[in-house]
Parts: structure tokens; sequence; C-alpha cells
């Protein structure tokens, strides 16, 4: 019995132990900050646990706080599903070898395109004009991915470069179409916001009352189930896998390699957008000009990705690790007399970037693992993607 | 080699001419000349297409489409200010919109210096924009310390090289990807400017009225109309960020040092075989460029506005990273497009308070152009060939 | 000869885990030497060599250089000390100047400046010394190899170097360029220069070596005097038994299954590589392709296997027009593809052996049945594989990486010639590999051919095109300027390969 854990360990080492001892490193880290200018840690961090509402599923939490606690996991949960949808943005062209930073950018043409079909038609019925709202949105992030891919495709130029630029354009774009006078402004002439999304296009509520969990959360979890069976079982999984270890290779077999390209940052680009959506239209309604540039949902997918190693079920825990981060400094949540929030908030994006840091180092460390193990072979080549396990 | 064989010939000095002439044509339109027969800008637009098209037709394709490009925005352009009535002509177009590009262009054209010697080592550097925003922070932060601006300076260059050290060790010696690191060099840098911001000043930021960088004031130059405006009184540091153009320029195509740098980011090996380090090379060049990222995040808040905001670099850092592209790596070129995108911040605050046209669309600019500038419209962008490669000796 | 050696290697010994890729090797170079060390792919050379030059450090040994003892950290210390090395994959930067790249790292200055007029006057002068001709404001990127090679050489001995090392140095050229390059090293012998000449051709050793020592499995098998030995002992030494050529039997031609017509295709930077080719290969004949590197080759094969579109021209394989469909249609029209680079293209050697069997027919059943893949379909098709290809080393769920180099290649032809294919296109199909996976390789291409297969090789080793054509082609500046039959002697597609002999006439 020992024995077989100790081997499942072994095995299963890299994929469950460096991301778990990553986020450690990251928040002791982070808690020696705190101590430095004069906060306990310990405080701090029980505080923040609490404010990401996690406290809800532990059985000693009385019946009072459960309900103070509900409040927060609603939102932690709200958080944690647009997270999971802009880390499937980096991590399908992760596995095609591609690294995008264009979440940011496509999870905002998501929003764009949600507000404008989920703002008019209010004579349609719900299913009809939700699901047009959804399809728009994840058709604009597509759109917005697939231009960094036709770029890549057609004339080789770095996905990285393209869809830094792409996100910027998209923000102050958004920001041009949003501001006062701009050409989507809502019907308040003075307050630089959107229009509100009809009743038709929003989605259901699933759970609470005040801002309730809402359904998004179920297509997030649908877009993992998805992007696990596209990865590992379908003949496109395999071509994406095949030009991402090895595009020279893939396109030697007759894979078509520029078509992989597009159509993964696409798919990539739709499910930023859905992120979009799924905050537009399950609990912000409306978009201010200023919360645009303000919003880190696509750059923190990136965290979470990289930190999940681009598996489903890594995924949904580094978002729901990131969500919770996210809530649990917030004004709302955290109590001001423990740690104040707006330190914590910074925190939480230390926190985040010593990840990634640890994280992209640690590739090597399992690379090099893996070298001493195989004898003789010439040093590997260190991988930009690590694309092991989905 | 002799001073007059750096005088380009032939096809690459016709486009230049080509240039040149084109942006006459525009100056003659502009206040104070303001010539208003359209036929002026017209033949000089015409005469600049010609030698643009003289020069494409001798292989010499970057620049001749560069020319006619030039020959075209410019030509349009100063009929445009031709047709407008003088008053909001002058309003929009005279000597301080040309000082605000210089404004405006000065932390991207030392970002985009760093950006140069770290990727000509062959080091990509997304961290940019971290380490701008690191050195805006410790600019401010050492300016109040101390009383002094010399002093926030040196503090910010410091912070700068530190934050570049820990890219430095995570993607030479510890070969992590680049792109992650320098994602995370931006995330750190938000997170810990930020916190130090609040945990120091609290939410009352920084105090009101700090030592800040002085303007030098040119006396001669002050005075001649047109020119006078724009360069005669300069903060020091865009005096320096020019020094510091030429001096990079120099260094990089014109010593050994430079000829090394650049075959570390061109072929690592064939460099560590004739006995040049490349690791020492790599850290130099990557924590160089964290100093001079930090200065240009320095001339944000010491030298320009004079306070610190959470995240006050905006993005400032990608578009220097961008320059750096769209001038193909050299550090003219860079600053070429650090004016170019200077130039159209400045024009984004002069047309919205004259004509009302959205600041926010202009500011969408420089990525756009960068956009093209990859797809290759612009002639091809080549990085050096290791860049982003780590290297591993022996 | 002098009597002391100005090079002694004692007891190099060098291990990469499990591996000794050097065990106690002795080596000795007199001054004025030209010293041979033989050894087949993987025999060690390249390591002992690396460890001589300082860029890995041997686990036990010592080197005497000049007679006392030289510690190497880093290349630098052997350029100090006088060794000078042309590695095989020259370490030149394309982008920059012959002159830059020469005085790289010992750069004559003028104040904090770069002196380039001084550097150029340093180039002439060497150039003109040695006899060795370049250009020396060309950008390497546009001169040719042979030429590339001299500017690796006068890198040495603007170093001062004592001792050249010369690693494969004839690989990449023609047999007048060999004989040029034989030139220049008996004139650096006469003034006083030593070289270790790395090789694994015979015929070499024994005309430029005066002494030779023979490599095997990290061992030093003898060291010989070139006078007084053979080739035939020289190859027994070398691969531990005496070594066969390859039987083959007449061709047995029959229609054509692979026509190439007025074919033009572009390279990567828009020239034009391959410039108006038209040929045949018939069902049950070899033919051989023979040119030197970057004369059109790789462009055509691209072409023909569906990776670039070409500009003008035909390809009609079994009756099927693949001209610019895609490496799929080329695939499915029956052309199989060894590439020139197993590890770069043939192989994705993060996969699975089964998966990188399956590459080909991925969306085929029943490996995938509407876009879903079945698992123990492409289990079952690749332990079939194994089998038959006798693949050792590892089963379906073994990564590539993990296979030896000729294994590797036999996954490859595995994948390659398994279905209905009845063209093979193969493209320096031994590279790399040892004595005996070069021997399986060749079997199996003489075997497909039996069984009526077309195939077109393409080879820079005239040794392997001899050995296995019906017919030979000689490419040149992307025209094909002369055809002959197996009998042509070396000397003859040498000449052509550069452009001379009856090839003007064509």
């Amino acid at each position: 019995m020992r024995d077989r854990a100790t081997a499942w360990l072994t095995a299963k080492s890299p994929a469950v132990l460096l991301p778990v001892g990553t986020t450690l490193l990251a928040f002791v880290i982070g808690g020696l900050v705190v101590a430095l200018t004069g906060h306990n840690p310990g405080s701090a961090y029980r505080a923040i646990f609490n404010g990401t509402g996690l406290n809800y599923l532990l059985p000693w939490t009385s019946s009072e706080d459960k309900d103070f606690a509900a409040l927060n996991l609603q939102q932690t949960l709200i958080i944690t599903t647009p997270l999971m949808l802009t880390a499937l943005a980096v991590a399908l062209p992760y596995r095609c070898g591609m690294f995008n930073i264009g979440g940011q950018g496509q999870y905002v043409a998501g929003i764009v395109a949600a507000i404008v079909v989920g703002s008019h038609g209010a004579g349609l019925s719900k299913p009809v004009h939700l699901t047009l709202a959804l399809a728009a949105a994840a058709l604009a992030g597509a759109a917005w991915g697939g231009i960094a891919g036709a770029m890549k495709a057609t004339v080789g130029a770095h996905e990285v470069i393209s869809t830094i630029m792409l996100n910027w354009i998209a923000i102050y774009g958004a920001q041009y179409l949003f501001e006062l006078n701009g050409p989507l402004q809502g019907p308040l002439p003075d307050v630089p916001q959107s229009d509100e999304i009809t009743s038709s296009a929003k989605l259901p509520a699933v759970w609470g009352v005040l801002q309730p969990l809402h359904a998004g959360i179920f297509l997030a979890l649908a877009a993992l189930v998805v992007y696990y069976v596209l990865i590992n079982r379908t003949v496109f999984g395999y071509e994406v896998r095949a030009v991402g270890y090895n595009a020279d290779a893939a396109g030697y077999g007759g894979i078509p390699v520029a078509r992989s390209y597009v159509a993964t940052l696409a798919i990539g680009g739709a499910f930023a957008g859905l992120a979009g959506a799924c905050d537009v239209l399950g609990w912000e309604f409306h978009i201010v000009t200023n919360d645009i540039a303000v919003s880190q949902i696509g750059f923190i997918g990136i965290a979470v990705a990289l930190l999940g190693r681009n598996s489903a079920i890594g995924i949904a825990l580094a978002a729901l690790l990131f969500g919770g981060l996210q809530v649990g400094t917030s004004a709302r949540a955290l109590d001001p007399t423990v740690f104040p929030p707006q330190l914590a908030g910074n925190l939480a994006v230390i926190i985040q970037g010593l990840i990634i840091l640890f994280i992209g180092a640690q590739l090597l460390l399992v690379y090099a693992w893996r070298a001493r193990r195989r004898r003789g072979a010439e040093p590997p080549p260190v991988p930009r993607v690590d694309p092991t396990a989905a | 080699m002799t001073a007059l064989d750096r005088i380009p010939r032939g096809a690459r000095g016709v486009a230049i001419l080509g240039i040149v002439v084109g942006l006459v044509g525009l100056e003659l339109a502009l206040p104070p000349l303001q010539v208003q027969a359209a036929a002026v800008p017209v033949v000089l637009g015409l005469a600049a297409a010609a030698c643009a098209i003289w020069a494409l037709t001798r292989e010499e394709r970057k620049l001749g489409i560069w020319a006619l490009l030039v020959a075209v925005v410019a030509t349009a352009f100063a009929i445009w200010v031709q047709g407008k009535s003088d008053t909001s002509t002058s309003l929009v177009v005279n000597s301080g919109l040309f000082a605000a590009t210089l404004v405006y262009a000065t932390p991207l054209a030392y970002g985009a210096l760093g950006g140069i010697f770290c990727e000509r080592a062959g080091v990509v550097n997304i961290g940019l924009e971290g380490m701008m925003l690191t050195g805006a922070f410790f600019g401010i932060w050492g300016t109040v310390w101390s009383g002094h601006w010399a002093i926030g300076l040196v503090v910010a260059m410091l912070a700068g090289a530190l934050v570049a050290l820990v890219h430095a060790v995570f993607s030479i010696h510890l070969r992590a990807d680049q792109i992650v690191t320098g994602t995370a060099i931006n995330f750190l840098a938000v997170g810990v400017t930020g916190y130090a911001f609040i945990d120091i000043y609290g939410s009352n930021g920084t105090p009101p009225s700090i030592d800040s960088v002085p303007s030098i004031t040119l006396p001669g130059i002050e005075s001649i109309p047109g020119i006078g405006g724009v360069f005669g009184s300069l903060n020091l540091m865009i005096w320096v960020v020019f020094v510091l153009l030429v001096v990079t320029h120099l260094l990089l195509f014109r010593t050994p040092i430079g000829l090394r740098i650049r075959s570390v980011g061109e072929h690592p090996r064939a460099a560590d075989t004739v006995g040049i380090p490349v690791y020492r090379i790599r850290y130099a060049c990557v924590m160089l460029s964290g100093v001079l990222a930090a200065l240009g995040g320095a001339y944000l808040s010491v030298g320009f506005v004079g306070s610190f905001g959470q995240n006050m670099t905006v993005g400032r850092g990608f578009i220097a990273l961008a320059a750096v592209i769209f001038g193909k790596w050299r550090p003219y070129g860079a600053f070429g497009a650090c004016l170019l995108f200077g130039f159209a911040s400045g024009l984004a605050d002069r047309l919205q308070s004259v004509a009302g046209v959205s600041p926010n669309l202009l500011a969408t600019l420089p990525y756009v152009l960068t956009l093209i500038a990859l797809v290759g419209l612009v002639g091809r962008s080549r990085p050096p060939a290791a860049d982003g490669q780590p290297y591993v000796k022996g | 000869m002098p009597d002391a050696p100005l090079l002694e290697l004692r007891g190099i010994t060098k291990r990469f885990g499990d591996l000794v890729a050097n065990d106690g090797v002795d080596l000795e170079v007199a001054q004025g030497e030209v010293h041979a060390l033989l050894g087949e792919n993987g025999a060690g050379k390249s390591t002992l060599m690396n460890v001589l030059y300082g860029l890995t450090s041997p686990d036990a040994g010592e080197i005497r250089f000049d007679g006392k003892p030289l510690r190497l950290r880093s290349p630098r210390d052997a350029i100090d000390a006088g060794i000078g090395m042309v590695h095989q994959h020259f370490m030149l930067i394309p982008v920059m100047t012959v002159t830059e790249n020469i005085v790289l790292a010992a750069e004559p200055r003028e104040g904090p400046l770069l002196d380039y007029g001084k550097a150029h006057d340093i180039v002439r002068d060497l150039s003109d010394r040695y006899g060795l001709a370049v250009r020396p404001d060309e950008r390497i990127e546009s001169i040719g190899v042979a030429q590339q090679q001299r500017v690796e050489i006068l890198k040495a001995l603007y170093r001062s170097a004592r001792l050249l090392v010369l690693d494969e140095p004839t690989a990449v050229l023609t047999p007048q360029e060999t004989s040029e390059l034989f030139t220049v090293i008996r004139s650096l012998r006469e003034q006083g220069t030593s070289i270790i000449f790395i090789t694994h051709k015979l015929n070499e050793v024994l005309e430029i070596a005066d002494r030779i020592t023979v490599l095997r499995r990290g061992k030093v098998m003898a060291t010989v005097a070139t006078t007084g030995t053979d080739e035939r002992r020289l190859a027994e030494l070398m691969v531990g038994r005496s070594v066969q050529r390859v039987e083959k039997g007449a061709a047995q031609p029959g229609e054509p299954l692979l026509s190439v017509r007025d074919l033009v295709v572009h390279d990567s930077r828009g020239l034009e590589a391959v410039r108006g080719a038209s040929f045949d290969v018939r069902a049950g004949e070899i033919v051989g392709l023979a040119g030197v590197d970057g004369n059109g080759q790789s462009e055509l094969v691209e072409a023909i296997t569906g990776l670039v579109k070409p500009a003008a021209g035909t390809v009609v394989a079994d009756g099927h027009d693949i001209g610019g469909h895609g490496a799929r249609a080329s695939f499915e029209a029956g052309v199989g593809h060894i590439p020139e680079d197993r590890q770069r293209r043939g192989l994705v050697l993060d996969f699975t052996l089964a998966e990188n069997l399956n590459l080909r027919n991925v969306r085929r059943r029943p490996i995938s049945r509407f876009g879903i893949l079945d698992p123990r379909a492409i289990a079952e098709r690749a332990r079939r594989l194994l089998g038959e290809y006798d693949v050792r080393g590892g089963g379906p769920g073994t990564r590539a990486r993990a296979l030896s180099g000729g294994n590797q290649q036999k996954v490859v032809i595995a994948r390659e010639m398994s279905g209905t294919q009845r063209i093979l296109v193969a493209s320096q199909p031994t590279r790399g590999l040892d004595v005996g996976a070069i021997e399986f390789v060749h079997k199996r291409l003489l075997a497909v051919r039996e069984l009526g297969a077309a195939i077109l090789l393409v080879s820079f080793e005239l040794d392997e095109i001899l050995a296995l054509s019906d017919r030979i082609l000689v490419m040149y500046e992307g025209r094909i300027v002369a055809e002959h039959g197996s009998d042509v002697s070396e000397s003859v597609l040498g000449l052509e390969m550069m452009g001379g002999g009856s090839a003007a006439a064509v």
C-alpha cells in the first residue's frame, strides 16, 4: 500500500508537488513581506481566507458565519468562472507551442460583443438572446485571437508581440467605444458607461440573492471538459500537440501547421471572449469605461494556466485559488482592521508574480530531473513550452 | 574608413532626400510660415514620391517605402492644414506640440534603449514595463527620502538593476522561459510598488512638492522662433537621452564591446568558442536594460509629473518594446519610433481639446503601427537570431 | 619531425550518465604533424575535441601542451594556449562580415572604437600569407560553404594557432574543394602548424595524414603511421569487423512513377533555388541526386513532397498531379519521405512511438473515426510496425527521444514505407548513423527497390550515391546538369558538382 502510494507520488510529483510547492513558497515570501511591514502574516492570511468564503466548506464554521461566508464564496466563484476561461485561452495555444499573452484583449473583445448583442433585442426569448450574446462574445474573442494566429501563420509574426499589441488596441478601443460621446456610450449623457444588458440576455442565477453566482460557472466547467477531450481524444488535439512539440516534423507529416496556429489562437480567443460574456451577462450587466483598463482577468489567466500546468483539473484548482485570492483581498470581503485591503490587493499581485516566476523556472527542474534519469542522451533542448499533461 | 564614407550615397541617399523634401513641404504649410498655396506641398510631395520610387527601383526597399509614406502623409496633412482656419491649426500644430512630442517620447526612448541592449544580447525583455514602473516608484521614493532628485535617480537605477537581475538569473542561469519571467516581472513590479506605495505613503499619495529634475535652458537657441520653443528649455533628462542615444549607437556598432554583444545575441556558441563570456555579457546587458528602463520610469515620476500613482506607466514599457521592434533593434530606428509614438500622444492631447477627437482612439496608434510593422509592410523586422533562446554551455 | 610532442593527451575519460564517451584516451601530436582521428559517428571524436578545446571538462586525464600541463576551463584558455578549432558546424555569425567574424573577441582598436581599417588589413595579410582567398567585406550568409571554411581557418590562424583541429572538414566539400583544402593543410604543415584531422573517410586519411589514431566506442584502438596501413585494416579497426559493400542486382526499371517537369522553386528568401529541373524516377530503380549542399536539392525535395509550392512546373506521382497541393496530398499519392534531419523533421521526439508511427494516417480509419482517436488501433498498428522493422529500445508507449539514432531512423522508414507507398524520397538517409544502422538502411532501400518502388536518393556522400544508385543526376545551381549510369567516376561527378566538366554542355 505504502509502496503504491510512493510510486504514485513519484509518477505524479512533477504534476502535483511542484505547483503545490511553488504556491506555498510564494505565500511564504508574501508572508515575509507582510511581516516586514509590521503586520501579522498569520492573521492577515486567515482574514484573507475568510474573505474568500472558503470557510463555508469547513464543518466547524458556525451557521451564522456561514451566511456571510456564502456571500463571499459566491463572489469567489463568480471570479473563478472567467479565470478558468481566460486560462484556457492560454492553455490551448500553449499546447500548440504558442504563448498567448492576449487573453486580456480577447476578454475585452468578448465584453464589447456581449454588450452590443445583450443590450439590444429586448423582444427575444431568453434562450435565443442569451445564446446569441454568448456566441457573439465567443466570435469576437476568436476574431481577436485569430488575428494573431493569422499573422503568425502567414508572415511568422511572433504571437507574444502581436497579442501584446492587440491587448492595448482592445483596451483603448473599448474605452473609445464607451467613453463620453463614444459611439456605444449608454443612455446617460454624463456617465461614460455602456448600455444595460436586457433581462432576456442575463445568465440565470444559481446560488444566492444579492449578487448571486450565475450559470456561467457551468459554462466554464463545460469548457474545461471540452478542452480535455479536444486535446487528448481528437485528431485535432493530436495535431495541435504535434505542432506544439515540433512544428517542422508536424509539417512533414502533412499536418496543416498554419491552420493549427490560427485555430488554437481563435479557439483560445473564443474561451476568453466567453469569459468576458460571463462577467457582463452574469453580474456586471454594463461596463464602465474606467474599469476596462483596471480589469486583470485576462492577465491573471496566464498565471492560472501556468500554475495549472495547462491541465483541465489543474486550471480549475488554480482558478479557484486566484479567484479566492482576488475576492479575499478585496475591500468588500477583507476585514480592514486586520489587514488593509489596499495592501492585500497588491499582496495578491505579488503572490501571482512569484508563482509565475517560480513555475517558469520549475519547468526546467522537471526537465533536468527527467534528463538525469535518461541515460547517455545529449543535453535536452529546453522547451519553450512544456505541454506535459492535460 | 573616413567620415566621408558614412554619408549615405546612391539609392539610400535619394530615399533620405525624399523624406526630407516631404517634411519640408509639410513644414512650409505649418505655423509660423503657413504658406497657403496648395501647389507648394503638392510639388514637394511629388518630388519626394519621385525620390522614393527612384530608390525603390534600386533595391532600397526599406527607406524607399518610408519616403513614399512620408510623401503621401505629409502632403495630405499639409493640404488639410491649409484648409483649416489659421487659429485652430496653430492651436494644434505649434512648437508646443513638438516639445510635447519630446516629453512623451523620452520615457519611451529610455525604455527602448534598454530593450535594445537586452535583446541584442539575446534576452527577450517583456518585463520592460515592470522595470519602468519600478524606476518610477523608487525614483520618487529616493527623492523624497534624500530630498534630492539626483539621489532619487540613483535609487531608481539601482532598483531597476535589481529587478533586471531577477530576470537575468531566471532566464540565463535557470533557463526559464524568458516570456514567462518577463510576465512575472511585470506582475511583481505592480505588486511591489503598489504595496510599498500604500505602506509608505498611505492613501494620501506622495508629498505634493518634491525636488524635481531641472530644465536646461539654452540662451542662444531659446530666442530662435520655432526651434526655440522646442529646444530652448528642455528637461535635463531629455538632453541625457539624446546623448545616450548616440552613445548606444556608437557602442553597439563601432566598438569591440558592441561587436561582442551582438555576437552573443546572434550566435552565442560561436561567441563562446572564441572566448567571449556569454553569460557575463548577457547579465550586464539585462541589468543595463533595467537601469535604462528605470530611468525612463523615473523621468515620468521625478522628471515630469512629480508624483507616483499605482501602475502609473500604464503600458509605456510595452510601447517601448514596440519601438524596439519598429526600429528593428537599432537605436536610431527605435528613437524614430519613439518620436512617432510621442507625436501621436502629443497630438491626441491637443486634438481632444481643439477638435474633440478621442484620445483613446489615437492611443491605439503605436500598437496598430507596430502590428503593421510586424506584418512586414514597412520592411521585415528581423530580431537577433538567438533572441529568447537560453544558452547552454558545453 | 622533432621528438617532443606538441600535444599529449593522457588517459582522458569523459562520462555522460552511464555512457562512457571517452575511455582513457591517449593521443600525441607532434610539431608540424597532420594527425588523423578516425572513427564512426558516436565513437567519441567530438567529445575528445570538446575536451581539448575547453568546451567540456574531462572526468579524468591530463592534457600537456608544449611539454607543460594545460588546464582548460573555457575555449579562451585553449585559444590562449594556441589551439584553434574549425567545428563541423561552422561557428560563424551569418549577419556579420568575414572581417568581423575573424577579429571577433580580439579586435584591433583605435581608442575605444574598433579599427575597421586595420582589421581589414589584417584579414588581407593573413589571406595572402596562407593562400586562403576570402572577400573581407562580404557577409557570411552570402558566401559559399568552402569560403566559410576558409574564414574559420583564418579565424584560428589570426589567433596564432599552433595546433589546428579540423572536425569533419570535407563533409560539405566537393572532391575538388577537398583537394584545395589539402593543399592548404600541406602548406600549413610546412610552416610548422600541427593539425588534427577528424574524419570517418578512409581514403582522405590515407592521403593527408602522417599518423592515424582510430577510436571505437570511446577507446583508442590503435595509432598507426600512414605508411604501412591500408583502407581495409583501418576499416576493421574502426568498425571492429570487416565491412562488405552492399550487394545489389541489376535494376529492372518499369514505368515512370515520379515525373518532374520544368520545376522552378523559390527558397525562403524568394530567390530561385530550383531553376527548371526535369527528370523521371521509374519503378524499381534508385536515382541518386548528387550535388554540393545548397544547390537546390532541399528545395527540390520539399517541392516533391508537398512542403513548398513550386513557382512553376509540374510534379506527377503515380498519375496524380501533386505540385503545390501540400504534404498530405503528396503522401496520399504514394510519396514517402525520409527527411534529411530526422530529429528536427522526421520525428516528434516528445511523442510516443505509437503517435509518431501514425503521424501520416491519423485521419484515416481505423486510427480515428469522425475526428475522434482510437487509442487501441493506434497502439495495435504501432506494435505491428515496430516488430516488422525490428525497432529496438522501446515499445509503442516509449517516447521517440529515448531511442538511438538508428532505431529512430527505422521508425521513420517504417512510417514512410508502411502503407501503399510506391515512391520514396530519401534525403541523407544515413547521416549520423553508425555502420550497422547504415547497412540496415541501405539493405532496406534495396529491398524496397526490389518490390518495384521508385526511389530518389539525395546524398552529399558520393560513396553512398555510387553504391546504391542505378542512375545518377548531378544538381548544380538549381539545375540538373548531368545524368550518368552507376559506372561514373567520383572525379567526374565532383567536377560537375562544381559546374565544370561536361555540365557546361548540357
